[in-house]
């Protein structure tokens, strides 16, 4: 039966791979290269949805498949989990590979020969990542392949000393990352290289304390470099990311580091064993948590320290992976404190942990790639060297406006019920104190997430106001600014239409991650999710928690703000007030020029002050 | 559960936010040992408003869309609290966290029009109006999750009376002395009205607006600081409960205007803060906050 379903896979991994022998022929013509593997790259995703599809919502159950790589058997698994991982890469690949046309113009000095070899090749490692199922040669090859291919991505501008600097650091750290984990399979008591992550996980019931602690703790550290949780994540990320060319940013930001959520969702969620044993999940689901936790804080307020419009946006992706990080520890405590109520609270993080990659994805990927316009329009990334931007880009500054209100997190957009779900879920495990005394935990790291959530919004108040309102790009650009071309603002324009759908029906993605979750096999919660919707009561108005009282009806804001915006509106015109148009004022003195600038060393310049210990420089 | 209770809410905040700030602008004159204008002088002041020039020295669609943003985003939370002890039929689809997110929502428009609007003064009454933000909604979500914690659930209901409604806990006491000092912060007020810090960064964020654009805003200002001030009596005066619909909302108003005094008599007899200072401030305020919370999850 599902024959069918791995035909498809491989043959999208060969057509990937295709795309990477064909583009590199024809990169004399860099537009026609960009062209055929858009070609191949969609023909690809196509088949990657469909497989998706089939996995999430088709007749069959989760499919296991072994492939014989020579002598050694490789064992690839389609399930829940990864059809929704596996949707994500397809559509942000072609968002990324139909931008790249026309963005990769902004680079006559470089052959586009390695670009369109590696960055096929960086998708098919991720995808081939996402549906191995060992931790030996299925998954050192794909971890390599995309390692490795994007290393040569984030090299691309090599002729710079510190690009090549930043590339080896990121590829070093990724090697180690795979050490660590390949690694710490053979603590697991009767481990045979090549085994399934299924068996794996059983034979974790038999392995001792210590050796088990290690596994995780071997796997957190090499899967928590990957997603850039703190403090790994700042080795690399942030210089990775900006230096990167914008499309292949969006890739590495919207994706790859969600391949380490990849893995610290199975670890965390798949592996533990069941029933008591050596694991103890409660003592691991508060370390992961509170790593989450720390991680989105530090992160977040990083990224409100930079005047590079690219490390403020890979900071900022630091920080989001921690809410994931911490919905993922929530949910293991949760799910293993037994309480009925708790498990039930345990789904809705897994849930929460599943939306937010979701949302991220999709508003990370749009916002990086509108890093990328702004670069392309007026090639400078630096904050203080821009603004303005909203008269000369105007559907740049939309598409910009919605990605920033998204991940801020205002209801209706996207952030919103994901950071909902995160908060609600932690919060509420505050309920169980007088049996669970760790929840006050959860309940101080959800209060966290609120917090944090704000200096967020800072941040996007930052970027977007810095660079699209405000006033300056005019004054450094070398030439006229006009808005990008129509084939890089089609994926911006499609990607923003995603995000827009996912804030205002909540329910789809939860019932997405329902879905994933349900058909995944030996999934922790597995018991706690009777009801065909777990513990959310979902409608077409939003999703909530209803026996937490608690709910999240962006339909509902939006129909109320709209309303009263209607009314506001109206009040404006009421006046019969005349419109007159008049320069800026300041003090009657001076014209607006570079000299009385707000500077970014100025804005949130006393909680700089109050945040030093979090660290992060602002950049060059 | 009524729908009727939504529009008792919008229009008793539109009709009486302006009252509100009329009383308030009374006391301090009087403090001042001025006469002050007439209760109803804000009304006039918004009509005026509302019928001169609108100056437009940025022309882009975000200097445009901010003032009606703004009063829209809080007129929704407006519309959404249980006014009265009775969470209204809108208020019963949404919980304590939809609540203080919206009430970013706002603080949003007022950022977006002020860099809109290019203007450097506006610039830093934005930077000043984001950290006052950043330190000071905590306090507010942590206020409604003391309520949830007692109560249990994140409903609009127990968020907002769940914190005196069995009994007056010691969270809710170590909150109420939080929530005191952050009101003078959420109502703008001196010591910290350092965003708009009118002789110094000249109305900041709002420097450009003019005519309606600029009634609006200020409307925004009146009934946010209405909507702390109400906040503040549901929540922790427990003595105001009647039991009936209407003789709650009367009590709950009068418990307003009493606190509306408060902030007046406290904002005309201290001087402002320093943001750096202000700052320090708020983060103590988080910590008191926090230590709220927690004894709220133990129970106490």
């Amino acid at each position: 039966m599902n024959a069918d379903l791995f035909a498809r896979l491989f043959a999208a991994f060969g057509l990937l791979a295709a795309a990477a022998a064909a583009a590199p022929l024809v990169a004399r013509k860099r537009r026609a290269a960009g062209a055929v593997a858009l070609a191949l790259v969609s023909g690809a995703a196509a088949l990657l949805l469909s497989v998706s599809a089939e996995a999430l919502f088709g007749p069959a159950g989760p499919a296991l498949r072994t492939v014989a790589l020579g002598p050694v058997a490789v064992p690839f698994l389609v399930d829940g989990v990864s059809a929704v991982f596996l949707a994500v890469i397809a559509l942000m690949a072609v968002a990324s590979a139909l931008y790249s046309i026309r963005y990769m113009d902004h680079y006559p000095e470089y052959g586009l020969g390695g670009y369109y070899l590696c960055y096929p090749l960086f998708v098919l490692g991720m995808a081939a990542l996402v549906t191995v199922d060992d931790l030996a040669l299925g998954f050192s090859l794909a971890w390599q392949v995309m390692t490795v291919a994007s290393f040569f991505l984030v090299r691309f501008e090599r002729r710079k000393a510190e690009n090549r600097r930043s590339a080896a650091k990121y590829l070093v750290l990724m090697e180690a990352a795979w050490v660590l984990v390949v690694a710490a399979a053979f603590l697991v008591d009767g481990y045979r290289f090549g085994q399934p992550l299924a068996e794996i996980a059983s034979g974790l019931r038999a392995t001792g304390a210590l050796p088990s602690a290690a596994f995780f703790g071997l796997l957190l550290v090499g899967f928590g470099l990957k997603a850039g949780v703190w403090p790994l994540g700042q080795l690399w990320l942030p210089d990775a990311h900006s230096i990167a060319p914008s499309p292949v940013s969006a890739l590495l930001s919207g994706v790859m580091i969600k391949t380490g959520v990849y893995g610290l969702l199975r670890t965390f969620l798949f592996m533990p064993p069941a029933g008591e044993g050596a694991f103890d999940g409660r003592a691991w689901g508060l370390v992961v948590a509170a790593v989450g936790a720390v991680t989105l804080l530090v992160g977040t307020v990083q990224s409100m320290k930079q005047s590079d419009a690219k490390r403020l946006l890979a900071y900022s992706s630091i920080g989001q992976v921690g809410y994931i990080v911490l919905a993922t520890g929530a949910a293991l405590y949760l799910g293993t404190t037994g309480a009925p109520a708790l498990r039930l609270l345990a789904v809705a993080a897994a849930v929460g942990a599943l939306f937010h990659f979701l949302n991220h994805a999709v508003f990370k990927g749009l916002l990086f790639l509108t890093s990328g316009s702004i670069l392309y329009a007026t090639g400078t990334k630096d904050l203080n060297r821009l603004g303005g931007l909203i008269r000369l880009m105007p559907v740049s500054a939309a598409v910009a406006g919605v990605a920033s209100l998204s991940i801020s997190g205002m209801p209706p957009f996207s952030g919103f019920s994901s950071k909902w779900t995160i908060v609600a879920s932690n919060v509420l495990a505050g309920g169980s104190f007088a049996a669970h005394k760790a929840t006050v935990a959860l309940v101080l790291f959800g209060v966290v997430a609120l917090f944090t959530s704000v200096v967020t919004l800072a941040c996007y108040v930052k970027f977007f106001g810095m660079a699209f309102t405000s006033s300056g790009a005019e004054r450094h650009a070398p030439g006229p600014i006009r808005e990008v071309p129509g084939s890089m603002l089609a994926p911006k324009i499609a990607l923003a239409a995603v995000a827009l759908a996912q804030g205002l029906f909540p329910a789809l993605s939860v019932g997405l991650a329902l879905a994933a979750l349900g058909r995944s096999e030996g999934f922790l919660l597995a018991g706690a999710m009777t009801a065909p919707s777990g513990p959310f009561a979902a409608s077409a108005l939003g999703v909530g928690l209803p026996a937490f009282g608690a709910a999240a009806a962006p339909l509902v804001v939006l129909l109320l703000v709209g309303s009263a915006l209607a009314l506001g509106a109206l009040l404006r015109r009421a006046g019969g007030a005349k419109r007159v148009e008049a320069p800026t004022w300041l003090c009657g003195y001076q014209e607006l020029n570079e000299a009385n600038r707000y500077a970014d060393r100025g804005m949130f310049a006393a909680l700089r002050g109050l945040f030093k210990f979090a660290g992060g420089k602002s950049g060059k | 559960m009524s729908v009727a209770a939504v529009f008792v809410n919008v229009l008793l905040f539109l009709l009486l936010a302006p009252l509100f700030e009329g009383v308030m602008r009374r006391i301090t004159a009087r403090v001042q040992s001025r006469q002050g204008p007439p209760l109803v002088q804000p009304y006039f002041d918004l009509l005026k408003l509302l019928g001169k020039d609108r100056v437009d020295s940025a022309r882009n669609w975000a200097f445009r869309l901010a003032p009606p943003a703004a009063f829209a985003s809080i007129l929704a939370v407006a519309a959404l609290v249980p006014l009265g002890s009775k969470v209204n039929a809108l208020g019963a689809r949404v919980d304590a966290v939809t609540i203080v997110y919206l009430l970013t929502l706002g603080g949003v428009a007022v950022l977006l029009g002020a860099l809109a609007s290019r203007n450097t003064f506006a610039a830093i009454g934005a930077s000043r109006e984001t950290v006052t933000m950043v330190m000071v909604e905590p306090v507010l979500a942590m206020t409604l999750l003391v309520g949830a914690a007692r109560g249990r659930s994140l409903g609009l209901g127990a968020a907002v009376f769940g914190g005196s409604a069995a009994g007056y806990g010691l969270s809710t006491a170590v909150m109420l002395a939080a929530y005191a000092v952050a009101l003078q912060a959420f109502a703008a007020k001196q010591p910290f009205d350092i965003p708009e810090a009118e002789i110094e960064v000249l109305e900041g964020a709002f420097i450009e607006y003019s005519g309606p654009d600029y009634a609006l805003f200020r409307y925004y200002v009146m009934m946010k600081r209405m909507v702390y001030a109400w906040l503040f009596a549901a929540v922790f005066l427990p003595f105001l409960r009647t039991g009936t619909y209407a003789g709650d909302i009367l009590t709950q108003l009068l418990g307003t205007l009493a606190v509306f005094a408060l902030v007046a008599l406290v904002g005309s007899t201290n001087p402002r803060l320093r943001i750096d200072q202000a700052v320090k401030v708020y983060a103590g305020l988080i910590v008191v906050a926090l230590t709220a919370v927690g004894l709220a999850v133990a129970g106490l």
